[in-house]
């Protein structure tokens, strides 16, 4: 059953925090948060390169930049979380 | 001081006109009058987009289930925080943005009356605990 193979309902010890294993909760805000963050940056580009005043283009220009960084790093949080899923819950798939 | 009253705290300065509380303001840097969409409305809706991420990503933040992502998350919140703020100096200082100082008496009398709000509190502790999860963030490092 389902339940049985889970690793964690078998813990030896107690454990203090949440193991680095994404939720589904967790799944579902980083592809919102990922969504977020490419049309941030997608129309910071596309305002900056409308924009007449150097100091403004600039600073948008900036944000662009910014928001692809954001983007990258909760990307990452998707693709490690396999390898720790793997490593850490051995038989959840089976 | 400026010609430029179509400021971003016009309504402000309305509730304001005629007393004697000055406006902190910089000279309006010149933008497009017209209908068109200006480098102003640029720039404001870009820090209407960074206010409302700094909602989703707060949302996020508190949602979160390991450490790891906490961090990251907590710091693009807080990215995107300095972000909302480096967007409104900016229109501060091309003087689309203006504030008006609190009459220092109305100051001085809430701080009046809150300083003797302190003799409610009811722990006896310094209040020097610090929460271990709030240590090490960074505050500023884009």
């Amino acid at each position: 059953m389902y339940h049985n193979q889970n690793p964690y309902s078998q813990q030896q010890t107690r454990m203090s925090q949440p193991p680095p294993v994404l939720s589904t909760k967790d799944d579902a805000y980083l592809t919102d948060a990922l969504s977020w963050e490419l049309l941030a940056a997608k129309k910071a580009h596309s305002f900056a390169s409308q924009c007449s005043d150097q100091q403004v283009k600039q600073q948008i220009e900036q944000l662009c930049q910014l928001h692809q960084r954001h983007y990258n790093t909760l990307l990452n949080h998707l693709s490690t979380n396999q390898q720790n899923y793997d490593n850490q819950m051995p038989h959840f798939h089976n | 001081m400026n010609n430029n009253r179509s400021s971003y705290g016009g309504y402000q300065q309305q509730r304001y006109g005629g007393s004697s509380s000055p406006t902190i303001k910089n000279p309006s840097t010149h933008f497009a009058k017209g209908t068109e969409f200006n480098d102003r409305d640029r720039l404001n809706d870009m820090l209407a987009t960074e206010k409302w991420l700094t909602d989703g990503f707060n949302v996020f933040v508190r949602e979160t289930s390991h450490q790891d992502l906490y961090n990251d998350v907590l710091h693009i919140l807080n990215e995107t925080h300095h972000a909302c703020r480096d967007v409104f100096n900016l229109m501060f200082e091309k003087g689309w943005y203006s504030l008006h100082p609190e009459q220092p008496s109305h100051i001085a009398d809430h701080y009046q009356k809150f300083s003797g709000y302190q003799s409610q509190f009811p722990s006896q502790g310094t209040g020097s605990y610090q929460y271990p999860s709030g240590v090490g963030q960074h505050p500023r490092d884009y």
